[in-house]
């Protein structure tokens, strides 16, 4: 059952190329920030733009080199056209380099839309109004794209589908609250994985498929050190397989794929608009978004109610906003009686090395 | 004064600004009110640049720019220990080293004139104006210091020249509640009246600045890039008051007499150049070594980043508008119209990208406006790495090989039937810096 989520995401370039001759656009779009119901009410699939394990080569013409391994790998795959069957791309606002590579993109890959969409960087009444305005005019312009209205009620059944998206996945988080829960860390991390890649409504029958399926209880997972993986992008299943192969298991995330995209529902009952506003500004923020309290809650919260041994935070390197806020998770988390391993990388190394050595350290500690 | 006309072979070359004996004066007279401040009871706001620092003098406040002083730090040569003590506290050396070298002096209370530093916040002001890592830094701090901190969205307009009115509205509605909090933490009357005076004062030093900026027009341009950053202390950090608008009016009347009398910073000047971005603050005098090949920066990204007209009918309104329009946070396509606007105004042969390896926000696009430039106007570029603040890493004997690269290749570019340059190695010998 697992390994048809695995397929989904590594064949997700050519599963785009089916739905393109079956006649649907697609867009891809950055961040978590993008509110992907409006692009899904108008018909077309938003999927997440991507890095790649293969080498970086034509983006270093563009961007210099100290910036984050995953912008200048997703910039070099839409460079070498692993991304051309896209009709568009959305850029929401969130940190320094998602809103230079708008720029860059749009400069040297040529595409059918491009759209900016100015997220705002706190969470008050008035950047909800803002924002809210924001998504009148995207949703304006998507209309004009599609050459079609979105209707009020097409925008709710779209919200309807991410919000089931989002309580099926977290009926998947849920088991691993559990010591012999049925998935391992990186099936689970697998599962998010694809529903980033496809139409939601695909997604959300594999994830019932799956639900159903599941025994109960599996005793391979017992007995191993309970982890929580916090941080950002990383491409690589590798990391997660590593720690399990270490004797640890990843039960719950603080990840931009993870629980900071998954969480959060939209309410169905206001003004579609206005409720996905609210929704994206009152959501577990990334670290680009101001207060940054209510992540650290929401890190400690996880780590308490999955009763986790330890933390690893892995951060990419040259990831501005996340670096500044590294010192103070890790202090906060360590107060709190729960022991970190933090990595700055750049998404290579996972399997063996200096992070295995690292890992089987820092589990034995927690043994 | 002569005209460097005159004697072609022993040009002169101007000796220092006589406002720069102005700018020391206010130099010290901010430091000494900023040591004072608690014991006059005047609040310190440590504040962003591209943040409303309007609003501060309009609460007879005193501001404080960290990275203003983290320049100073390393100018002074104590960066390197600063930026490292940071990093002791579990910040990466990657970070912004304005950030890296203010989480140093802040930890360590190790001040740039051998005291223990700066005063502490009693409020803290950020803006997400020049960049998102801005904001990170600022609650950084606030968890250090303990005190309030109030940040400014900013939100980006990319595909317009025109900021749309809910942008506008959106930042003039935070600069009404950053009032109020001011208010509240101040123990002050906020005064529009007063306000509108630091707003009228802070758009006459622009004003004068512009006008300062456009003389660099002139052949042979006035001034050194090496004055233009030093004189930008008081648009940076004293807008809004007399004095400053005093210095730049001396300011503005030295180098309009320069440009009268035909003097200029590089006699002979060969070429023209654009400077691309932050200074490098532990090796001013990189600049200077341009000047030895008869190349002359005539104007630049940074400093005009600071300049911004207001209007003090509409104090909010004209505020909102000027810190969401600069010039940095413009577009790629903004970018590179602005510059190439400004290579023909300014007869620019040139443009020197300095990659500085701590900043992502502004180095990002560097290649792109690099290679419009190129594609556009057939303008060469010179992109080198170093880091604005850190000096660590820094390796000035590469950085100057690239540099003599660069220049030999404008020289047989711009006069390819002269071959007396290339025989001295490019370099003009009867410059002295």
């Amino acid at each position: 059952m697992v390994s048809e989520f695995y397929e989904a995401y590594s064949n997700r370039h050519q599963l785009s190329e089916r739905w393109k001759q079956e006649g649907k656009k697609i867009f891809g779009y950055f961040c978590n920030y993008t509110p992907e119901e409006l692009i899904y009410s108008a018909g077309i699939v938003p999927v997440r733009i991507r890095g790649s394990a293969e080498n970086i080569d034509l983006a270093d013409a563009h961007l210099p080199t100290f910036c984050c391994s995953y912008m200048r790998s997703a910039l070099d795959q839409g460079l070498k056209g692993r991304y051309s069957y896209l009709d568009g791309v959305v850029f929401p606002k969130t940190c320094d380099m998602t809103r230079a590579l708008y720029d860059v993109w749009r400069r040297n890959i040529k595409l059918p839309y491009y759209w900016f969409l100015p997220v705002p960087g706190k969470r008050t009444d008035e950047a909800v109004e803002f924002f809210t305005h924001e998504l009148r005019l995207f949703k304006e312009s998507l209309e004009g794209y599609s050459n079609q209205e979105i209707s009020d009620e097409s925008l709710k059944q779209a919200i309807r589908v991410y919000n089931e998206n989002r309580s099926l996945v977290a009926e998947v988080y849920k088991l691993s609250l559990s010591d012999n829960h049925p998935l391992s860390g990186s099936q689970v991390f697998g599962i998010l994985r694809a529903g980033l890649v496809m139409p939601k409504e695909e997604h959300n029958a594999m994830l019932q498929r799956l639900l159903d399926s599941l025994p109960a209880a599996n005793a391979s997972s017992e007995g191993r050190v309970r982890l929580m993986i916090a941080g950002n992008n990383f491409e690589n299943i590798e990391l997660l397989q590593t720690l399990e192969e270490c004797g640890g298991e990843v039960v719950i995330d603080d990840l931009d794929i993870g629980t900071r995209y998954y969480g959060s529902t939209v309410d169905e009952n206001s003004e579609p608009l206005r409720a996905l506003a609210e929704r994206y500004l009152q959501k577990i923020p990334c670290p680009c978004k101001h207060p940054a309290e209510p992540r650290l809650e929401h890190i400690l919260e996880l780590a308490k109610s999955y009763r986790v041994k330890g933390v690893i935070l892995v951060i990419q390197k040259y990831c501005d906003t996340h670096l500044y806020e590294r010192p103070w998770i890790e202090g906060r988390l360590k107060e709190e009686g729960f022991p970190v391993l933090a990595v700055e990388h750049s998404d290579t190394g996972w399997a063996g090395g200096k992070f295995k050595t690292m890992v089987q350290a820092f589990i034995e500690m927690l043994e | 004064m002569e005209s460097t006309q005159d004697k072609p072979m022993a040009p002169t070359k101007p000796g220092r600004l006589a406002a720069s004996a102005a700018l020391a004066t206010l130099n010290e007279d901010y430091y000494r009110d900023l040591a004072n401040a608690k014991e006059e009871g005047r609040p310190v706001v440590w504040i962003t640049s591209m943040a409303p620092i309007e609003l501060v003098y309009a609460f007879d406040g005193i501001p404080f720019l960290p990275e203003n002083y983290a320049a100073l730090c390393s100018s002074r040569k104590i960066a390197a220990e600063l930026c490292q003590a940071g990093e002791a506290r579990g910040y990466s050396q990657d970070l912004c080293s304005y950030a890296l070298c203010t989480f140093g002096f802040i930890f360590e209370k190790r001040g740039a004139f051998g005291d223990e530093g700066p005063p502490a916040p009693d409020i803290l002001l950020a803006t997400e104006g020049a960049c998102a890592t801005h904001p990170k830094w600022w609650e950084a701090m606030q968890r250090h210091f303990d005190c309030p901190l109030f940040i400014v969205d900013a939100a980006y307009t990319v595909d317009s020249e025109t900021l749309p009115e809910h942008h506008k509205s959106y930042f003039a509605a935070q600069l009404r509640e950053l009032a109020s909090f001011m208010e509240e933490h101040t123990k002050r009357k906020f005064d529009m009246n007063r306000l509108r005076e630091v707003v009228a004062l802070s758009d006459r030093s622009s004003e004068l600045w512009d006008e300062i900026d456009d003389f660099r027009k002139a052949i042979p341009t006035p001034i050194s890039q090496i004055d233009v950053f030093t004189c930008l202390f008081p648009l940076v950090t004293l807008k809004g008051i007399k004095e400053a608008v005093a210095f730049y009016e001396q300011l503005r009347d030295e180098v309009k007499e320069r440009v009268d009398n035909g003097i200029g910073f590089v006699p002979n000047e060969r070429f023209r150049l654009i400077w691309d971005l932050f200074p490098i603050y532990h090796n001013m005098r990189l600049l200077n070594y341009f000047a030895e090949f008869g190349a002359a920066f005539v104007t630049d990204s940074y400093g005009n980043a600071f300049s911004g007209r207001l209007d003090a009918s509409d104090p909010f309104g004209s505020l909102a508008e000027r810190y969401l329009s600069f010039f940095m946070r413009s577009a790629q396509w903004g970018k590179a119209e602005l510059y190439k606007k400004r290579v023909r105004e300014y007869h620019v042969d040139g443009i020197v990208f300095h990659r500085n390896r701590c900043c992502r926000c502004f180095t990002a696009e560097q290649p792109d406006v690099g290679n419009i430039l190129r594609d556009e106007l057939g303008i060469p570029s010179l992109m080198f790495e170093a880091n604005m603040v850190d000096p660590r890493g820094y390796d000035d004997a590469q950085v100057k090989a690239r540099i003599e690269a660069f220049m030999e290749m404008l020289e047989a570019r711009k006069y390819p039937n002269e071959s007396g340059a290339k025989e001295k190695g490019g370099k003009q010998q009867w410059i002295s810096i």
